[in-house]
């Protein structure tokens, strides 16, 4: 059903490179804990991903560790602060910087949320949710025409994982974020876990949800860990804290999805109680295990050949 | 009776501050790999995860929701030489949160 | 008033309210699940002021903190997306907040901390080389005329409480800080400069803190010296030049950009 984005003319002339050149591997979050390490040993790891805005600054360890670690690794930059769920434009300093960091070092591939942070000039450092109706989806897509037109790239979007529903929504999630792949040209980052964080907020299917999406647009993918909570009516709330391994059921959903997708560079996420870092590289490298079998699987007439 | 910076005084002082930073015990100390000691003692402050837990949920990182303030700072500072200043004492039954 | 203004009214809020318009698939009370949202704001954001301040935090526990964070966070949340440097005004807030007047200072120390990390995330800057220096006393005339260009990381700060001691304290090794020695009544003066990756904080003279702001400001090398010496008969002009130079904090030479008031 679905058609390649990059097949597809956007509004704009977003230009039909591809949406990612990141090897299809397993990555890693990259952690101040671990630069020295990163450095001194140089990882067999597919790549490294960052949030953008902790690279904001002017200069000092950051920049001097990232940019020694890009001399070495292909990376994927990832933002939090861009708002492009949110009601008012864009904000264009954040904008310039974002360009800026982009344009020094040169990422692999840049994703973004759907989801909004800002409002009224504060920013609430969070991946906050929007109804799923037309008005959104006008806003969502102006927006991504907007930084792909400013960053002069194409961008991955990522599914959220959410806590509530909007009594406003009119589109299924799936529907929204395949209306917005084919009418900005966008590619989509699947977070694994997002999908089963919100199928078990919202109990849905998360096998039908992924069937639903925009597959030919997914450029990378990503896996975390959750928390466990419960709602009022004592169901249970899923939370997505990146503060633990990759749950077996998360693996599971990767193993259908990569049926489905083929490999596809796969980050690590993980932003509490951070390991040492041999700990995440050996989730990076159960990805890419789990790749191997994949294709090893769906192609036995080339292995025998 | 002040002295007076002359000339003759301030180069005098960049050229014995120039010996010191130019002698071999200076330059061993600032060796070109020293930066290897240098750990990253900052966090980036910016990520995509979600606190673990509802405010309900009572896990440790779950914050004080109060509305009167009845804390007294109870740190390091008990351990100083004049740990409380008479000034403070009073106040803090009469503080309350504002709202925003 | 927008549907986000509401969401992110009621993400602040000091009570718990919830926006209109949620729902649960259940027909639970959406209140408990836009609670997550409260939470990881909040959460998030008095973690970011606790990696700032770790020795403000100690000072006064970390129960007071994060409650005074907390606050603080709602009257003075982000108005940038980067959070590097997030939390600039708790020195000030702390100043008007009377809960902890009894430490008249912490405000300062909150102040010492915030400079340590706008060092650590400001812009780099190539030293003068001594070559440099050692040209510049080929004309030793030009001397007294020279203004110094100081490295973007270097901050002074002046204050009456002993903030470089109660600070440095604070940084012993097993993480059992010896205060028995300080006595928090004492002013004292900090420099912050990141030497290589490393941000360091030193306790130097008055005089010497003057000295290195008058540079700051532009002020020429002979003025700013002068200054400093009429201050304090006992400046050690030499031993202040070592320490700058040897710390890469000067940068360039210039033309002076201001006169002796």
């Amino acid at each position: 059903m679905t058609i390649p984005a990059n097949c597809r003319p956007s509004q704009g002339d977003a230009p039909a490179f591809p949406v990612t050149t990141l090897p299809a591997r397993g990555g890693v979050g990259l952690k101040p804990e671990h630069f020295r390490e990163i450095l001194d040993t140089a990882p067999d790891v597919g790549f490294f991903e960052v949030h953008a805005e902790n690279y904001m600054v002017d200069g000092g360890p950051f920049h001097y560790y990232l940019g020694r670690i890009r001399q070495r690794h292909p990376i994927s930059i990832h933002g939090v602060g861009l708002s492009i769920g949110g009601e008012e434009p864009l904000d264009a300093a954040h904008l310039d910087r974002l360009a800026a960091l982009l344009a020094r070092y040169q990422p692999e591939s840049f994703s973004e949320h759907l989801a909004w942070a800002s409002h009224g000039g504060v920013y609430l450092n969070d991946l906050l949710p929007a109804p799923y109706h037309v008005g959104t989806l006008a806003r969502v897509c102006a927006h991504i025409d907007h930084v792909q037109e400013r960053l002069q790239r194409r961008m991955l979007l990522e599914n959220p994982a959410t806590y509530v529903e909007f009594a406003a929504s009119t589109m299924a999630e799936t529907d929204f974020i395949g209306e917005v792949v084919r009418r900005t040209g966008c590619g989509l980052l699947l977070d694994v876990n997002n999908v089963h964080v919100a199928s078990v907020n919202h109990n849905r299917d998360p096998r039908a949800y992924i069937r639903a999406l925009p597959l030919k647009a997914v450029g990378q993918i990503h896996l975390a860990g959750f928390a466990r909570d419960i709602d009022a009516a004592g169901d249970p709330l899923l939370i997505d804290s990146h503060d633990a391994p990759v749950a077996q059921v998360v693996w599971d959903l990767y193993a259908f999805a990569l049926d489905l997708l083929g490999p596809l560079p796969t980050l690590i996420e993980r932003d509490g109680d951070i390991p040492v870092f041999p700990v995440l590289l050996a989730e990076a490298q159960r990805a890419d295990r789990i790749m191997r079998q994949q294709l090893a699987a769906t192609a036995p007439a080339e292995a025998c050949a | 009776m002040n002295k007076t910076m002359t000339t003759a005084s301030l180069a005098l002082a960049l050229g014995a501050a120039l010996t010191v930073a130019a002698s071999p015990a200076f330059a061993a100390d600032s060796a070109a790999d020293k930066e290897k000691c240098y750990g990253v003692a900052l966090k980036g402050k910016n990520d995509c995860k979600a606190g673990a837990g509802t405010s309900c949920a009572g896990t440790s990182k779950t914050d004080y929701q109060g509305n009167a303030w009845t804390l007294v700072p109870k740190g390091t500072c008990e351990k100083t030489v004049s740990s409380t200043s008479p000034t403070g004492k009073g106040q803090l039954a009469e503080f309350k949160e504002k709202k925003a | 008033m927008s549907a986000q203004r509401h969401f992110a009214e009621a993400v602040l809020a000091a009570e718990p309210l919830c926006p209109p318009g949620l729902m649960a698939w259940n027909g639970s009370d959406p209140a408990r699940r836009f609670a997550v949202y409260r939470n990881n704001v909040m959460v998030s954001l008095i973690d970011a002021l606790a990696d700032s301040y770790p020795v403000t935090q100690d000072l006064v526990g970390e129960e007071f903190f994060r409650a005074m964070a907390r606050l603080f966070v709602r009257t003075h949340p982000p108005r940038s997306p980067v959070l590097a440097l997030y939390g600039a005004g708790l020195a000030e807030f702390i100043e008007g907040f009377a809960p902890a007047a009894v430490l008249p200072y912490l405000a300062d120390v909150a102040r010492l901390e915030m400079l340590r990390v706008q060092a650590w995330h400001a812009a780099d800057a190539a030293p003068l080389g001594l070559a440099d220096f050692a040209a510049l006393l080929e004309n030793a005339p030009a001397l007294a005329a020279t203004g110094f260009d100081l490295h973007p990381s270097l901050a002074v700060l002046r204050s009456a409480h002993a903030v470089v001691s109660l600070w440095a304290a604070h940084q012993a090794q097993d993480g059992t800080p010896d205060l028995t020695a300080v006595d928090p009544a004492l002013p004292e003066s900090a420099l912050v400069l990141r030497i290589g990756l490393d941000v360091e904080i030193r306790r130097i003279p008055c005089a010497t803190a003057q000295f290195i702001l008058h540079l700051q400001q532009g002020l020429a090398f002979g003025a700013a010296a002068q200054f400093a010496l009429d201050a304090e008969p006992a400046f050690d002009l030499p031993a202040v030049l070592g320490m700058l130079i040897c710390g890469g904090a000067i940068i360039n030479l210039c033309q002076p950009r201001r006169e002796p008031a």
